[in-house]
């Protein structure tokens, strides 16, 4: 199967790294997705994509400030001028030799590493091995909103398992949630209630 | 503390008083100036018999605005833009030889923006980077490296003219006339000749592709049409002594065509006087005219130097006229042309730049264990990092 590249690492460390794509790039990744940064000795490492951020410069903001700003200059400034759009991922795990361990990587992937978006074989396989071990990577996180990180990560990776069958997935994904969060109830509303757009479109029952 | 701001205080509120003095002299010599470009608005020949009669008498160091076919005070609206137009940008700029390196070279990188308008596409960038070492910059100062990259920049833009798709238009920062400076030995002579009959090749060969080409010089501050109305009441004793007669001074073109145009407007076309109009003849005499690219609320003043091949044809004049100011009007508040900022952007090297060609070429020297010689004291000591402090206290 064909492997769709998002992006190549500008930095990173074992918890999150970052990556830079063009903007002819934007349509592949999105917030929520599994991606994958392939290292040397079979050595995967698996991220979910936290932020995508796109930045300014003196020129960008003169543009905004223009009536008559046309398709070209757009496009010249889309595509020409030296703006990686720049997508944040927080590490949730590595494969070895063919075994998925959602545990932080044993190092951060090196500069200008491909970033992989995850196909749906590759979702099911994360997502469904061993007991959501990854989710606590994403609920120990302060320095995003990581219910809506965990809404849509669960948004995607639930109509993977629905497609192959499995519908269970999202009820043990809530169950194992509820457990993590027991003693926290703020942020455990806070996931139910993003939970609750999820079992609406599948039209699930707690 | 680098600066006396005590000092600079005072010399400041000195600066404001002469500045307050001098506005309201020159405003009456603006409002005089521009009495004159009315008067002699239409008295074309008898401005161009006055600048004939000087030139005869040898009078090489007159520089001003010849008048062509246009009346003094004529005024262009905004043309229709044509439907399709290639447009060109160039601009280059350029690493000097330094001598407190431990490394002798120079660099010229030419960068430019193609655009085609009336055709909906991502515009194309073009970077040339030249690397100058050995004899090219043995005695290089920076008049001539600046001359190698206004030639560059210029040979460049013939390149991509000739793949490109016509109409052609075609600009570069800063005037047409290329500045040699003046030689003080008989190589720089030599060498400004040979760089002169270069550039005159480049503008023919622009000149048989058809292209419409021009040099765009933001914030004029020459006073060439001032000079041409000093020229215009200037007695016959005034022009026994014409280069010390000033009766305009202070007063630029810029102030006359402030108040003259409005905003999309281009003024007439002048030919340049100057003493390089002997090295540009024929197709290749230099015009230039000016163009208010700004709006109602902001005037802003551009001179347009353009060829006699341009100037004497009203359709490329007409839609230069009108790529400058929609071009000027994409930058918002900032009118200036797009494509010649975007060049700039491409071309322009920065200090990081110079560093990391410095650093390559003495990975390649140490790679091949060549002695390079080494930095400069007065260099070592300027990148020092500041003091810092061993405690926090």
């Amino acid at each position: 199967m064909t492997e769709i590249e998002v992006g190549r690492l500008l930095r990173a460390n074992v918890y999150e790294f970052v990556a830079g794509c063009r903007v002819s790039q934007i349509d592949t990744p999105s917030f929520g997705a599994l991606v994958r940064v392939p290292q040397a000795n079979d050595l995967h490492i698996y991220g979910l994509i936290y932020n995508i951020h796109i930045d300014d410069d003196g020129l960008v903001r003169q543009l905004v400030t223009t009536e008559l700003l046309d398709e070209n200059t757009i496009a010249d400034n889309r595509n020409n001028r030296n703006h990686p759009l720049e997508m944040s991922v927080l590490c949730v795990g590595y494969r070895q030799a063919l075994q998925v361990f959602h545990m932080l990587p044993p190092r951060p992937p090196l500069a200008l590493e491909k970033i992989i978006l995850c196909d749906e074989n590759e979702v099911c396989q994360f997502s469904s091995s061993g007991k959501f071990g990854y989710f606590r990577h994403i609920l120990r996180s302060n320095s995003f909103a990581y219910e809506e990180l965990l809404a849509a990560h669960l948004m995607q990776a639930s109509a993977v398992h629905q497609n192959r069958g499995n519908l269970g997935w999202i009820q043990q994904a809530a169950q194992e949630l509820i457990i993590l969060l027991r003693d926290d109830y703020p942020a455990l509303m806070n996931v139910l209630n993003s939970l609750k757009e999820i079992y609406n479109i599948h039209n699930l029952t707690v | 503390m680098a600066l006396d701001f005590q000092q600079l205080r005072q010399q400041i509120k000195q600066l404001s008083a002469f500045a307050l003095t001098r506005e309201k002299q020159l405003q009456k010599t603006r409002e005089l100036a521009v009495e004159l470009l009315s008067a002699y608005s239409s008295d074309l020949e008898g401005l161009k018999t006055k600048i004939q009669r000087i030139t005869l008498q040898k009078n090489h160091l007159l520089r001003c605005a010849r008048p062509v076919n246009e009346e003094l005070s004529s005024r262009f609206a905004t043309p229709p833009l044509p439907d399709f137009a290639t447009i060109l940008a160039a601009d280059g700029s350029q690493i000097s030889p330094d001598r407190h390196l431990e490394i002798q070279y120079g660099l010229v990188n030419v960068g430019a923006f193609q655009t085609l308008f009336g055709k909906s596409c991502t515009p194309t960038l073009y970077t040339q980077s030249q690397l100058l070492f050995g004899e090219l910059i043995s005695g290089l100062n920076e008049g001539a490296l600046a001359l190698q990259r206004d030639l560059s920049e210029r040979r460049f833009l013939v390149e991509l003219a000739q793949k490109a798709q016509p109409p052609v238009i075609s600009f570069t920062d800063g005037p047409m006339e290329l500045w040699v400076g003046r030689e003080t030995t008989t190589t720089e002579s030599a060498q400004n000749q040979s760089a002169v009959q270069e550039y005159q090749t480049v503008l023919s060969n622009l000149c048989q592709l058809e292209v419409v080409t021009a040099g765009y010089i933001d914030k004029p501050s020459s006073n060439l049409v001032v000079r041409l109305l000093e020229i215009g009441m200037a007695s016959e004793q005034d022009m026994t002594n014409i280069v010390e007669y000033h009766p305009l001074h202070g007063v630029t073109d810029r102030d006359l065509f402030t108040f003259l145009l409005a905003p999309g407007e281009r003024s007439a076309i002048f030919a340049l006087q100057s003493n390089s109009t002997a090295l540009y003849q024929g197709e290749l005499a230099l015009h230039f005219f000016y163009v208010n690219v700004g709006v109602k609320e902001k005037t802003s003043i551009a001179r347009v130097e353009i060829p006699a091949w341009v100037a004497d044809h009203p359709e490329m004049i007409s839609n230069l006229h009108a790529v400058l100011i929609q071009q000027c009007r994409l930058l918002g508040s900032r009118h200036y042309p797009y494509a010649l900022h975007r060049a700039h952007e491409v071309a322009m090297v920065s200090y990081q730049d110079k560093e990391q060609v410095t650093q390559m070429i003495l990975n390649e020297f140490f790679q091949h264990q060549i002695k390079t010689d080494a930095l400069s004291e007065k260099q070592a000591l300027k990148i020092l990092s500041g003091r810092t402090r061993i405690n926090k206290f």
